[in-house]
């Protein structure tokens, strides 16, 4: 039965590539309802009930309620008086900004240019040294990028294309495999005709 | 002025090319074919690296399930391949999620592999650690202890009383993370988890996500990478190659040599066997009913039941120097009378394939005829706007 509800919903929202009609726009605004309603019930059953309630109330854990008072001070936001009380624990969440940054910096700088400058043994290394230095000089705007300078930065051009041409590649393929996902669902769990 | 095939097409009505769409993925998946998979060294890696744990009570895998249903077609199949390879050959496996709406992912997941494995137990095996809030604190906390940091798991069980908790006790045991994602939700391990404790993280993501990846990959600070319906296909692959393989001569029913240690399902991972003929059997992804052995192997294989001996040697036929047993021409009283254990075996030596491990390949069909498709459209609308554009100088 969950099946052909799926199928039914499924064929709704394809209905749109014909033209916009009342079954699209039923099944849109029962997405959007439904999932309101699932994430609340959801966010009060596992995680208000197990990491408030329950250490609070049951296993008398007094400490969580600096925590969960902190939290619920973001309510305030809905109060134009009191609506300065909701940056507190957003200044509170900064501070996993800061333990981010010294990381964040080794993590997706540090380590990505230590690689950029390991020894040119194949090819692969030459390209990826000489694509590194085209790329960034194509963002080095105080020279103007003419002569053969300018034909330097314009290789960077061209690498940054070709990843163009790869993320699009890519994307194409991921929305593909979203059809063929429903597809399947279609052909085989409703179905049945994939053998 | 008489328009000409490429203006036509220009001006063609967009639901023509959803039709074309369409039936260039719905034939291929309802008429599938035998085509191979070439896997890739990311996807390579990370099965090797799993595989490096299979039988050690000391080592696991932890599967961090960071996505919704919306990206389910590209990542819920990876899971399913690991969590499939996991269970083949005894590695111990984790699971977690940040993110509420995968926790039924996961159970889902684990269910749907747990059908073909019945010995599996929870706890032993593998350990849901379900839903857990705020990932910052736990990913570093794990780093020290795992028991004293994730505390229960998604049955409220303390994690200390649980058999799997044996050996493992912070990421120099669990020292693998594999993170699926349609985001950059993998960084979170190699920011955190990574330089602090040397964590090796791999990832498994969306395909629009995977250009995003690969620098991380290349500096080494992920060790694999499994992108999209493609990188889901490869596991597939490799599971049904080595992991899913059975010899005909082994009993698996005995899980200890005469030296107590643990035989294992499948087979090591070896570059030289994904390049070997006989590997093409392995991978059909069409239904298979024959099983087939060389004379030496069958006779391996009968010795294994040898109560059933009679009945599988008047089951077996032989062809072109080979035994082949129809196992779909049983029938229910020979299945009754051989038992289910030799029937299942038997039946796994027609190496078919359950639907559920092979979703993928059977979606890579469609994707590459989809693919094929849409680079003629890409190059027909190129041309059309050419010849449209010199139709249109030679006018003016």
């Amino acid at each position: 039965m969950s099946n052909l509800v799926g199928a039914f919903f499924t064929l709704c929202i394809f209905s749109f590539l014909y033209k916009d009609n009342p079954f699209y726009q039923m099944s849109e605004q029962l997405l959007v309802g439904i999932s309101l309603g699932y994430g609340l019930v959801f966010t009060y059953t596992r995680t208000f009930i197990p990491y408030v309630y329950q250490p609070i109330v049951l296993k008398h854990q007094w400490v969580l309620i600096i925590p969960a008072v902190l939290g619920m001070l973001y309510l305030f936001r809905f109060s134009r008086k009191l609506g300065w009380l909701s940056r507190y624990p957003i200044a509170f969440s900064m501070m996993s900004v800061g333990a981010s940054v010294p990381l964040g910096i080794h993590a997706t700088i540090l380590v990505q240019m230590r690689q950029a400058m390991v020894p040119i043994e194949t090819f692969n290394l030459f390209l990826i040294f000489f694509g590194t230095i085209a790329v960034l000089l194509y963002f080095f705007f105080s020279k103007a990028h003419t002569g053969i300078y300018g034909k330097f930065v314009d290789v960077g051009k061209w690498y940054m294309m070709i990843g163009f041409g790869a993320s699009f590649g890519l994307t194409v393929m991921a929305r593909i495999s979203l059809l063929i996902g429903r597809i399947q669902f279609l052909v085989n769990d409703v179905l049945g005709l994939i053998k | 002025m008489k328009m000409t095939f490429f203006e036509r097409i220009q001006k063609l009505d967009r639901r023509y090319i959803y039709i074309v769409v369409a039936l260039a993925i719905i034939i291929p998946l309802m008429v599938p074919y035998n085509s191979d998979n070439v896997t890739t060294a990311p996807s390579e890696n990370l099965y090797q690296m799993i595989d490096s744990f299979a039988g050690r009570e000391d080592r696991a895998v932890l599967l961090s399930i960071t996505h919704d249903a919306s990206t389910m077609p590209e990542l819920y199949p990876m899971e399913v391949a690991i969590l499939r390879h996991c269970f083949e050959r005894n590695v111990k496996v984790f699971t977690l999620t940040w993110y509420a709406s995968s926790a039924p992912i996961i159970d889902y997941a684990i269910n749907n592999v747990k059908e073909e494995f019945p010995d599996i137990k929870s706890g032993v095996d593998y350990c849901n650690f379900g839903y857990k809030p705020i990932p910052l604190p736990l990913v570093i906390g794990m780093g020290d202890n795992i028991a004293n940091t994730m505390n229960t798991d998604a049955e409220g069980r303390k994690l200390e009383n649980l058999p799997i908790m044996k050996g493992i006790t912070n990421y120099n045991e669990m020292n693998l993370v594999v993170e699926f994602s349609g985001s950059v939700a993998g960084m979170t391990w190699i920011t955190y988890a990574r330089p602090k404790f040397g964590l090796n993280v791999a990832v498994g993501v969306t395909a629009v996500m995977a250009a995003d990846e690969y620098p991380y990959l290349q500096s080494g600070q992920m060790i694999g990478m499994l992108s999209g319906l493609k990188g889901a296909a490869e596991y597939e692959k490799l599971v049904d190659v080595f992991a899913g393989y059975r010899e005909a001569g082994i009993d698996y029913r005995v899980k200890t040599d005469a030296n107590g240690k643990k035989i294992l399902a499948g087979r090591p991972f070896g570059r030289e066997i994904l390049k070997d003929e006989s590997t093409k059997e392995l991978i059909n992804i069409t239904t298979q009913t024959t099983a087939k052995f060389t004379p030496a192997d069958f006779n391996a294989f009968v010795a294994k039941y040898p109560e059933q001996a009679g009945l599988l040697r008047q089951l077996g036929k032989e062809d072109k120097g080979q035994i082949k047993v129809d196992v779909a021409a049983i029938t229910p009283e020979q299945r009754k009378a051989m038992g289910e254990v030799t029937y299942l075996d038997l039946k796994k030596m027609s190496r078919d394939i359950p639907y559920k491990f092979k979703v993928a390949r059977i979606g890579m069909n469609a994707q590459s005829v989809a693919h094929i498709m849409i680079i003629l459209f890409i190059i027909i609308g190129n041309v059309g706007y050419f010849v449209q554009k010199a139709r249109q100088a030679k006018v003016s």
